[in-house]
Parts: structure tokens; C-alpha cells; sequence
């Protein structure tokens, strides 16, 4: 997803942003972060990182307590009309009116926008068919389906064609294939129109398949922030995970004396030895041939490959579900696969 | 400021006259007070027991004790819909859609204020009904109907309007303006309930003053209420005799307390949707 290089262009500067609630509770700390033009900029971390506050704060819905923050050259605190004019939020609870019609929520948001009725009539009629509700459209938004009031949700926040988008957790709660449609939708906007978008998720996948750059925010601090190959980079190497009939420190011992393998780091777990390696591809085979030689089954071979939910444990110290386990740094990575991380809120 | 403003008093009206039953409730919550207060509850015939009584002295102006109550029982009606006003706003708050509202490039006060319009638009309606059909009363048989003046014309439908929009825009100012500040429905309905009965009871909206204990007719004498009921009495029964006060103190009554409670709603509505 990063092919297009964005516009040095930045649409969103924040310098220092600092938000901290009564009772000292510091939601935001000293955030610094700027947003290109035309770019899907995320932010990844759990629930209670920051995020929400961060973007409420850029939407000029919350004052910061400290630093500052520019969207579309304007200051949101001094200057939030001007900001509001040219932003688009899609807010992560279902805000639409549940007594209308979802054609009628989108006309109250035109009329909120002040865009003349035939144009209004006329832009209904597309975002109702991008987003696949042009059949229910008159119907009562009460009737409709989590995944349609989401969709909806998303045509809503369209309506006054923002130069910004942003999402905060666009697919939270979703079935798999609400979820596919609505990262449809964000890759049709990022290839098709100039819309900057900035989406907030606890998702790995969500963040690594549709962002161009990627902040990892974790208690209110961004610790890292890159494009999702720089971040899986930075993690440095692979992982071979071997499993023996008993795996111990001679086995590891045997590997670190292979020519040509450089063990980053080894460890047994259970009866797997993992082995973290630059490389695995011309690792792998030596490592097999020198069990071979010394007669040591090997019952199974486990690759993986850096991933954006290495790159988090290696950043925050910790996995994205493990959010109320402080560092909890030694759960299985094993369920980390199944794509879904977060807590359901 | 307007276009959004119009916009959400059409999207509040909407969502009153979708709601499964609203229509009903328009007309059966009026017709069971005035079938329980102007006819099960008549005062009308106590009164009639003493000699030497101008009825219409006791009535404002009304020949019978339903007339005279039919007229304040619209009242109550504005004051009902006004109290509630507020709270679905701690719905919207709710919802997200007010941080919606506040996301968009709209005058923060079309958020108040499209709330008291609507609030207004639904209780005057209701208040027509109440009048409509009170006087339909009076082709039930045994019983009598609310009875206007020969003289009432559309300037006095104007009047009694003009009374019922600055009430209902008053108490509709501030219960907006607490639904906006109040965060949770609990404390709001505990506010509406301390305000409710006190505001009702100490008006000659259902009482007529001279049968008040004389404490009781000093409080009801500075009721909002009151000036509205009895300026609107005037106009209905096209009389001044009964009446509390003459017509223009009764305007110039309830026109100073909307100018008082729409500051204070404005005050306080700005309060709540700053940022914080």
C-alpha cells in the first residue's frame, strides 16, 4: 500500500500535543506528528492510548492543556471554524439518527454543511451507491444492520467532501465482511481522490494494510512512527520456531557453532527452539542439515516473518491484547495470528 | 445560522411524529386531564353555592369552572413540553450525534435554539388540540364545553399564541440549556419533577386565585403561569372582569421573565458547549 509517495504537503502538524485530565491523568503526552497530503496516516494502539483523545482534540471537539496543533493551516484552538469547514469525522459510536432515514441523515448533514439541496440530492445519491444502501435508503436507520448504520456512518461523513477524513476505529466491532467492504472504500478514496485520511485502530492488520505511516501510540506517547515495512524492519530478523522432542541449551548451543547463521537470539519454549536470525531463507536449511548430522528429530518447522505485531511487542514491550496486563511481554504469539487483537470494547 | 436551525427543528419534528403513538398521546393526555380536572373535579359548583358571587369574578372572566380551567390547562401543556425538552439532548450527547453537530462548521446556538423552536411548534399544537377540543365539550351530553367568546377573532388567537410561545420558549430556554449541562437523564427528570408541581399549583391555571389561602395568592401572584393564564382568559372570554391584572402587565410579565430565562438558557447553553 505504500507505493505512492505522498505530498511533502502536510496537512496535519501537531508539536508537542499534550491533553490532561482532571485528576492528573495525562491522555495525550507531549505527541509531536505531522500528516502529508493525500496520505492514510494511523494511528496504532490499544484502547486508552491516546487516540480518541488525540483526534477529538484535531476535530476541535477538546481543547488541548499543552502544545499545538495546525489542520489545514489553521490552529484548532484559535481558528476551529476554519478547521471544521474542511474536516470529515467518522466517529467510532453509530451517531446517525436512528428515528430517519439514512438518505435523511445524509441530507441533515448536507444541510449541516450548508451544501445547496440539488447538490445535496445529488451527492446522496452517489455516496448511497458507493456504500451499497441506495435499496434501504428510505428505510428507518433504526432497521438496519450494524454493518449498514456503519456504512452509512461512513457516506455521512463524506457528504461535504473533506479535504481530511477521519476515522476513529472505522471497522471496531465489525463483522469480517463489513470490515472488508468498509477498507474497500478507504483504498477506493486513497486511489481515487486527494482525501488525506487519518484512522485510529487497535488493529495490526487494519493499520498494515491500509497506511502509508504508521505512529505507535501507547500511553499517550507516540514510540515509533514509520511505514509499515520501516517498522517491521526495525524489529530486525525472523523467526525460526523448530520444534524437537525436547528442546535444551545444547541445542541452542549447537545452532550458535552453525557457519554462516547468526543467532540474534535463542530460546526454548516448551519443546520449540525459537531462533531469532537476520535471515531466515539461507538460515533454515543449515539449521535442518546440523540437527540432521547430530540425529535430532525435528517434528515441526515454524517461519515467521517480522510483523506488525513483533514490531508493537518490540516497541511497547508488550502485545496489543495485552493492553490490561501492563508488560505482559511473554504471552503467546500464537493467537496473535487469528486477526483480531483488541478487546471488544 | 438558519438553514441549520431549520434543519434541526425539521429533523426534531420528525422524530415526535414517527414515534409510534405520538399522534395518540396528543389528543388522549389532554382529553383525560380535561375530563379529570373540568369535570370530576369541579369547583365550579362549590363556588356556585354562594350567593351573591359574580362567577366570572372567581373565573376569570368564564361563566363555568371547565372554561375557565380548559384555558390553563394549556398551559400546562407548554410547560410540560418545555421541562422535557432537555432531555434528549442528553441522548444526542449519548449517541455522539451532538459531538456531530459540534464537529460541523454550524453556529454553536442553532443547537439550543432549534431545540426550544421544536419544543415550541409541538406544545402550541398540542395546546390547540386542548382548546379544540375542550370546546367540543359541549356535544357531549351533560356536559359543557369550553365557550368562547362571541368577539374571539384571529387577534385574539394571535394573543393567546404569543402568550403560549413566550412561555414555552422561557422553560424551554433553560431545561434545554440543562439538558446541555446535565449529563445523565436521572438528575434532569429530578430537576423536572422539583420545578413541575410547585410551577403548576401556584398558578391560577386550575385554582382561580380567590380561592387561594392568602400566602398562596402572593406566590401565584408573581407566576409565570399566572400572567399567561390570565392575559390568555382575557382574550378567550373577551372580558377584564376577574382578571388578575390588565393584559399589558400580563405581557409585559411574561415577556420580562423570557427575556430573563433566555439569557440565562444562552448563559448556560454557551457554558456547556465550549470545549473543554
Amino acid at each position: 500500500m505504500c507505493v505512492t509517495v505522498p505530498s511533502d504537503n502536510s496537512v496535519i502538524k501537531v508539536q508537542g500535543l499534550e491533553k490532561t485530565f482532571p485528576g492528573d491523568v495525562k491522555a495525550v503526552d507531549s505527541v509531536s506528528f505531522e500528516v502529508r497530503e493525500g496520505e492514510v496516516f494511523g494511528f496504532l494502539g490499544p484502547n486508552g492510548a491516546g487516540k480518541t483523545t488525540t483526534i477529538s482534540i484535531l476535530n476541535t471537539l477538546m481543547l488541548p492543556t499543552g502544545g499545538r496543533a495546525e489542520v489545514l493551516g489553521s490552529d484548532v484552538v484559535t481558528q476551529a471554524s476554519k478547521v471544521r469547514k474542511g474536516i470529515g469525522l467518522v466517529p467510532q459510536d453509530l451517531t446517525s439518527d436512528e428515528e430517519l432515514t439514512g438518505r435523511e441523515n445524509i441530507e441533515l448533514q448536507s444541510k449541516l454543511y450548508h451544501i445547496p439541496s440539488v447538490e445535496a440530492a445529488k451527492r446522496a445519491d452517489e455516496l448511497l451507491a458507493l456504500v451499497g444502501l441506495t435499496d434501504s435508503q428510505d428505510r428507518i436507520v433504526k432497521t438496519y444492520s450494524g454493518g449498514m448504520k456503519k456504512r452509512l456512518e461512513f457516506a455521512t461523513g463524506l457528504v461535504h467532501q473533506p479535504k481530511i477524513l477521519f476515522l476513529d476505529e472505522p471497522t471496531l466491532g465489525l463483522d469480517i465482511q463489513t470490515r472488508t467492504s468498509i477498507w474497500e472504500h478507504i483504498r477506493k478514496l486513497r486511489s481515487e481522490t486527494n482525501m488525506t485520511i487519518f484512522l485510529t485502530t487497535h488493529y495490526l492488520e487494519e493499520a498494515d494494510g491500509l497506511c502509508d505511516r504508521i505512529a505507535i501510540i501507547d500511553h499517550g506517547k507516540i514510540i515509533a512512527l514509520d511505514t509499515p515495512d520501516g517498522l517491521k524492519k526495525a524489529v530486525g530478523g525472523d523467526v525460526i520456531e523448530v520444534e524437537v522432542a525436547e528442546c535444551n541449551t545444547d541445542i541452542l548451543e549447537l545452532v550458535r557453532s552453525i557457519k554462516g547463521v547468526t543467532l540474534l537470539e535463542g530460546k526454548c519454549s516448551g519443546n520449540k527452539a525459537r531462533m531469532k536470525v537476520p535471515e531466515s531463507n539461507a538460515a533454515l536449511p543449515l539449521i535442518l542439515e546440523s540437527f540432521w548430522n547430530k540425529k535430532i528429530a525435528v517434528l515441526n518447522v515454524a517461519v515467521k516473518k517480522p510483523s506488525l505485531d513483533q514490531a508493537f511487542l518490540e516497541y511497547t514491550g508488550r502485545e496489543l491484547r495485552d493492553e490490561d496486563k501492563g508488560t505482559g511481554g511473554k504471552q503467546a504469539t500464537a493467537a496473535a495470528k487469528k486477526g483480531r487483537f483488541g478487546r471488544r470494547r | 445560522m438558519f438553514s441549520e436551525t431549520f434543519a434541526l427543528v425539521v429533523r426534531d419534528l420528525k422524530r415526535w411524529y414517527r414515534t409510534p403513538g405520538q399522534i395518540i398521546l396528543v389528543f388522549t393526555t389532554p382529553l383525560m386531564w380535561l375530563l379529570l380536572f373540568g369535570q370530576a373535579f369541579n369547583i365550579g359548583k362549590l363556588a356556585q353555592g354562594a350567593p351573591g358571587i359574580d362567577i366570572r369574578e372567581v373565573f376569570g372572566g368564564a361563566t363555568d369552572y371547565f372554561s375557565f380551567m380548559a384555558v390553563g390547562q394549556t398551559t400546562f401543556i407548554i410547560l410540560f413540553g418545555s421541562l422535557f425538552s432537555g432531555v434528549s439532548l442528553i441522548w444526542d450527547r449519548k449517541t455522539g450525534f451532538l459531538s456531530k453537530l459540534q464537529v460541523a462548521p454550524i453556529s454553536r446556538a442553532s443547537i439550543p435554539v432549534s431545540r426550544m423552536l421544536s419544543t415550541v411548534v409541538k406544545s402550541l399544537l398540542q395546546a390547540v388540540v386542548v382548546l379544540v377540543l375542550a370546546s367540543l365539550f359541549v356535544f357531549i351530553p351533560g356536559l359543557s364545553g369550553l365557550r368562547f367568546s362571541p368577539d374571539f377573532g384571529i387577534l385574539e388567537a394571535l394573543g393567546i399564541s404569543a402568550f403560549l410561545i413566550l412561555l414555552g420558549l422561557s422553560l424551554a430556554a433553560l431545561f434545554v440549556a440543562l439538558g446541555l449541562i446535565v449529563k445523565n437523564e436521572e438528575t434532569l427528570f429530578g430537576m423536572i419533577n422539583l420545578l413541575n408541581f410547585p410551577l403548576m399549583f401556584t398558578s391560577s391555571a386550575l385554582i382561580p386565585i380567590a380561592l387561594m389561602p392568602s400566602w398562596l395568592k402572593t406566590v401565584a401572584g408573581y407566576n409565570p403561569i399566572t400572567f399567561v393564564v390570565d392575559g390568555m382568559r382575557q382574550l378567550v372570554f373577551h372580558t377584564s372582569v376577574g382578571a388578575q391584572y390588565s393584559i399589558g402587565v400580563d405581557l409585559l410579565g411574561i415577556t420580562i421573565f423570557a427575556a430573563l430565562m433566555i439569557s440565562l438558557g444562552a448563559v448556560l447553553s454557551r457554558k456547556a458547549l465550549l470545549r473543554t
